[in-house]
């Protein structure tokens, strides 16, 4: 919780100051707006938690959050919980990987009526 | 492949060498299915769990046959104690030839999803349904009230749950359900030969780490290897407790087919006694967020949850509709698995295995080590 807290007051009020926070996901398009992942620890087969960061000025008002195992061709079992927190900052509640193995999280955020799709790999042991 | 060789048994000329034969990787992948056995939790939507009075109360009813409505059978004559709570048959035999294998109830205590299918997301709703499904104990709400309060056990209900006048048939059938929940809670299983060995590997004492045998080794290396059963079976308990096809048929008989998970959310999530409803004593609602969130999909069809590998090899027959006998027959069911049989659009996970003898023999022998019983 203090963890969470501690990621709210930076990002409060300063969305465009994320860049060095976290982890970057992938976007091909040129000039994407920088997308930052932060993840918990990550235990096999039981919920965890990630915070992603949009670093625009642009308001997104929601994302949308899926992961699939690209060698396994599965994905979550379970839908995942986003909860605005403002200022382009989102917590990612209940996402759960039930095999060990390389899981792709994708977070699709809306730009100016554009969709853009986000990867980060995460292995899970 | 790095090998530890236990340096006081290579000092004593004519000895067979002992060896830890697995890599520093493997040695962390081993790691993860302990320790044995995990600090036991209370379950928070059950405010009778870990109470000592409950838990004898459920000891009583779970081998007494009046949670059926007619008597003719106790949840001990399906779930043996003399068995490993199971019994020997392919499938249980209520009142009539059920659909599926009697699962064991042990290490249940804290699970997401219990049954073959998931219908119920606690042990108290797990244990609840089959005391009024017609084909099992069938019991009425009603008839199960006026059961309790005629028998002897009535007094230590009402210590525990209060005077049964002020309770509707609906609260007397649930907390009878959270004491057997509370008993079940109690059953698991000892510490195995496994559990030494991956004690003694958490140590860094690789002599006795070399204790264990060289075979159920080389089977440990092709479970979390080659044989890709770690997927499923991982955790304390080698299980995720998710739902998956495993290739065995889902054909009851020509006309009827076993839905699996499919017919499993089903129920669930028509069911009244879930984490997320009114019976659960929980105020915080802690693990309704399975049921809430659950993606369904059709290839939720012909699922069935994975089991736990503790104590297997006392649990036979084996698989959803108990069709395998024995763990080779386990073990060859997977190394030859038909594709065809799997879902087109589930997972890619199982293909054939290709295991030499020897290593059939070896992934046997390495089950074999995770009972308690030598």
């Amino acid at each position: 919780m203090i963890r969470w807290f501690f990621w709210f007051l930076i990002f409060s009020g300063t969305a465009m100051a994320c860049e060095s926070n976290g982890q970057r996901m992938v976007e091909e398009t040129q000039n994407a707006p920088e997308v930052h992942l932060v993840v918990d620890e990550i235990l096999l087969a039981q919920p965890f938690s990630v915070l992603v960061s949009i670093c625009n000025e642009i308001t997104v008002g929601d994302i949308r959050v899926d992961a699939i195992m690209p060698a396994h061709q599965h994905g979550l079992n379970y839908v995942p919980e986003v909860t605005a927190l403002g200022d382009g900052v989102f917590r990612v509640d209940q996402i759960l990987f039930h095999m060990p193995g390389l899981w792709q999280l994708q977070i699709d955020v809306e730009f100016r009526g554009e969709s853009l799709s986000y990867t980060s790999e995460i292995e899970l042991k | 492949m790095k090998r530890w060789v236990t340096a006081a048994l290579l000092a004593m000329p004519g000895t067979a060498h002992a060896e830890v034969l697995l890599s520093r990787n493997e040695i962390q992948q081993t790691l993860s299915f302990g320790p044995w056995p995990p600090s036991f939790q209370a379950d928070p939507s059950n405010r009778v769990s870990n109470n000592p009075r409950a838990i004898a109360l459920g000891a009583a009813l779970f081998s007494d046959p009046i949670l059926s409505v007619d008597g003719a059978f106790a949840c001990a004559s399906c779930h043996d104690p003399e068995q490993a709570f199971t019994t020997s048959e392919p499938r249980a035999v209520g009142r009539v030839l059920l659909d599926r294998n009697t699962p064991t109830l042990k290490n249940l205590a804290g699970l997401r999803w219990y049954g073959w299918a998931g219908k119920s997301d606690s042990l108290w709703a797990a244990s609840l349904h089959p005391i009024i499904e017609k084909r099992e104990m069938a019991h009425s709400k009603e008839s199960l009230k006026d059961a309790i309060v005629a028998s002897p056990y009535i007094n230590d209900f009402e210590a525990i749950f209060g005077d049964t006048q002020n309770q509707g048939a609906d609260l007397v059938l649930v907390n009878i359900a959270k004491t057997l929940s509370s008993y079940l809670e109690t059953l698991t299983t000892e510490r195995s030969q496994f559990d030494d060995f991956r004690d003694a590997l958490e140590r860094g004492d690789m002599a006795a780490a070399s204790n264990y045998p060289d075979a159920a080794q080389r089977g440990l290396q092709l479970f979390l290897g080659r044989g890709n059963c770690s997927l499923c079976h991982n955790g304390l308990r080698f299980s995720n407790n998710e739902f998956h096809d495993a290739g065995v048929p889902y054909f009851l008989s020509e006309t009827e087919v076993d839905e699996g998970r499919f017919g499993g959310l089903n129920f669930l999530l028509s069911s009244a006694y879930t984490l997320d409803g009114d019976w659960s004593d929980d105020p915080a609602k802690q693990g309704a967020w399975a049921v809430r969130s659950i993606r369904r999909s059709h290839s939720d069809f012909g699922t069935f949850r994975t089991p736990s590998l503790r104590d297997v090899a006392e649990t036979a027959p084996y698989m959803h509709d108990g069709s395998l006998n024995d763990l080779e027959a386990v073990v060859r069911h997977y190394n030859e698995i038909d594709v065809e049989r799997l879902h087109a659009d589930g997972e890619a996970i199982l293909s054939e295995l290709n295991l030499s003898e020897q290593e059939v023999s070896d992934l046997v022998a390495f089950l074999e080590t995770l009972s308690s019983s030598p």
